[in-house]
């Protein structure tokens, strides 16, 4: 008898400690959630308008150029910013886990401050430095003889700008992971390679490079999802522009949604979306037995 | 003796190296902090000097009779009162995880559910949410931009995987002893699970100090502006109100960088376990 009211107590208790989550979870995920594919189906227009119109916003977007070349382009940039998103925070944690530095905290801090950084206001310092007319960055080409690059007219240079901002506010968090992953090395391994008489860049290759791969696998999951749904940063930069050679998904979402009033269109397209997030994050939690490591 | 030498050699050259990274990364907010010294007439006009030739603080006197001390009033309630929140929740609900999870069947499927909030990116669903705060009269509320997103499944697993860790004799104990479940929790545990709270602190700080896209759509008002939306409203359409960005840029990286400096160790140090989402 005991035993069963003690039961009750407990499952009580437990419904009492997780009902703020739950409740606050449902209400701003898994409603919206639900809206989200509500939506889909209508012609809302954020107002008054919400008639149920079938499949036809999804029939809409799949034969829509714009959709494709949005998607297109992101994964692009996606892709293309992958090699620096591992190469960069590998190489600085390889050079701050090195035994010859000096000054080895001032140097860490240094590169992670930008990371504290709003993606908005990271956008805003890069894109400083590339002004088109009176930037540091051309300033500095002309000052060696070569001519001024349009870095806010053209639009592979204006990827390249964002790019750069990109790497730079996420190359110290990345390179937290790797130095991490360094760490964790045994010792004794590079020891017994420096008998063998390897040298140390043989050693960066042969022992640190292969045995890093799960963080290695764990930077590519996360900068995937970071940079296919980078925003923000681009609002600091170039508003999705020139034309819209740097507009991205979550952009082309709200332009949709909030700017052309179309929140049905909006959330098909989000729905859609959201399947290649979902692919990505089983994988992530298959790799990581749910999640644990990350 | 040739081998010391080298040694040598080899610090001055990875010194070198590494002081070469961390001045690159932190050239652009030097760049950007000389610059916002400097008067318009000095920001476009070549040639380029590092240090303000004619140092003048009319930038942030501007932003400060444009409301700045609203908008950080506004960013800090935002930061505070958000924080409060969802340290409080998610350390109830991932304490709640881990210690009733041999004695309630179904808390791995309540932990399940807190894991859809991984699967797919909050801006996906930003419309839908924006529906909701709408619905619920919190448009042009601050309130609208907090409640959405207090719950995070980063500070609940992080709570639920550090009590998981400590023994449940130690609950067992607390109710032997008479102890309400709740007086367990404040009392007992929560002190234990201190490491995680100073961590969890700090990043939920920066993430809503940081945050953008919430604000941008549900605060409409300027008094209800938020630093960042501040900033952002100095990009318009027509062109770019440079004296006033870099000046608001340089006040809004401030507070966080002074935080980070102070409570360092424990941001480098609970970051690898943390995740990034916000």
């Amino acid at each position: 008898m005991k035993k069963r009211q003690q039961a009750f107590c407990h499952t009580r208790s437990f419904w009492m400690f997780v009902i703020p989550s739950l409740a606050l979870f449902g209400v701003f995920f898994l409603l919206p959630l639900g809206l989200s594919i509500w939506f889909s189906f209508t012609n809302y227009d954020g107002w008054k308008t919400m008639e149920f119109i079938g499949l036809k916003n999804y029939r809409d977007i799949l034969t829509n150029g714009d959709f494709y070349k949005t998607v297109w382009r992101t994964i692009v940039y996606t892709v293309c910013n992958l090699p620096f998103k591992i190469a960069i925070p590998l190489l600085l944690a390889a050079l701050v886990t090195s035994k010859s530095l000096r000054g080895t905290t001032l140097v860490r801090t240094l590169v992670y401050i930008p990371v504290l950084f709003s993606a908005l206001v990271a956008g805003i310092t890069i894109n400083w430095m590339f002004g088109q007319e009176y930037g540091l960055i051309n300033y500095l080409l002309q000052k060696i003889g070569v001519d001024p690059l349009q870095w806010s007219l053209n639009p592979v240079l204006a990827t390249v700008v964002i790019s750069v901002a990109s790497n730079w506010i996420s190359a110290g968090y990345y390179m937290l992971l790797y130095v991490g992953g360094i760490n964790n090395i045994s010792k004794e391994l590079y020891e017994a390679a420096s008998v063998d008489g390897a040298k140390k860049t043989q050693a960066f290759f042969r022992i640190t490079l292969p045995l890093l791969m799960p963080t290695t696998f764990i930077v590519l999951l996360l900068s995937t999802v970071n940079l296919l749904k980078e925003y923000a940063l681009v609002q600091g930069i170039s508003l999705g522009g020139p034309g819209s050679s740097t507009t991205y998904i979550v952009q082309y979402i709200f332009d949709q949604g909030f700017n052309q009033y179309r929140y049905g269109y909006a959330s098909a397209a989000g729905v859609i979306i959201s399947i290649l997030f979902i692919v990505i994050a089983m994988v992530q939690f298959r790799a990581t037995k749910g999640g644990g490591e990350v | 003796m040739e081998g010391a030498g080298k040694r040598k050699l080899e610090v001055c050259l990875v010194t070198i190296l590494g002081m070469a990274a961390a001045l690159l990364m932190i050239f652009p907010i030097i760049w950007l902090c000389f610059s916002s010294f400097k008067p318009s007439s000095e920001l476009f006009a070549y040639p380029l000097h590092l240090f303000p030739q004619d140092p003048d603080g009319s930038a942030y006197q501007g932003v400060v009779e444009d409301g700045l001390f609203t908008y950080v009033k506004n960013s800090l309630f935002l930061a505070v009162v958000g924080t409060l929140i969802t340290v409080g929740i998610s350390a109830m609900c991932g304490y709640a995880l881990a210690i009733y999870r041999k004695e309630i069947s179904y808390v791995n499927k309540v932990f399940a559910v807190f894991l859809l909030g991984t699967l797919i990116p909050g801006e996906i669903l930003t419309i839908a949410q924006f529906t909701v705060v709408s619905e619920m009269g919190l448009y042009n509320n601050i309130w609208g931009c907090i409640l959405p997103v207090v719950t995070t499944t980063t500070g609940i697993f992080m709570y639920r995987q550090h009590y998981m860790s400590i023994p449940l004799e130690l609950v067992e104990s607390g109710r032997l002893d008479g102890a309400s479940e709740f007086h367990i929790f404040r009392a007992l545990m929560l002190p234990l699970g201190s490491s995680v709270t100073i961590t969890l602190t700090i990043f939920s700080f920066m993430w809503r100090w940081n945050d953008y896209i919430l604000p941008l759509m549900v605060l409409s008002d300027q008094e209800n502006f938020t630093i960042q939306i501040a900033i952002k409203s100095y990009i318009g359409t027509m062109g770019v109100d440079w004296n006033s960005i870099l000046a608001a840029s340089i006040l809004s990286i401030i507070p966080i960088i002074v935080i980070f400096i102070v409570l360092q160790r424990y941001i480098t140090g609970g970051l690898a376990a943390s995740g990034v989402k916000g």
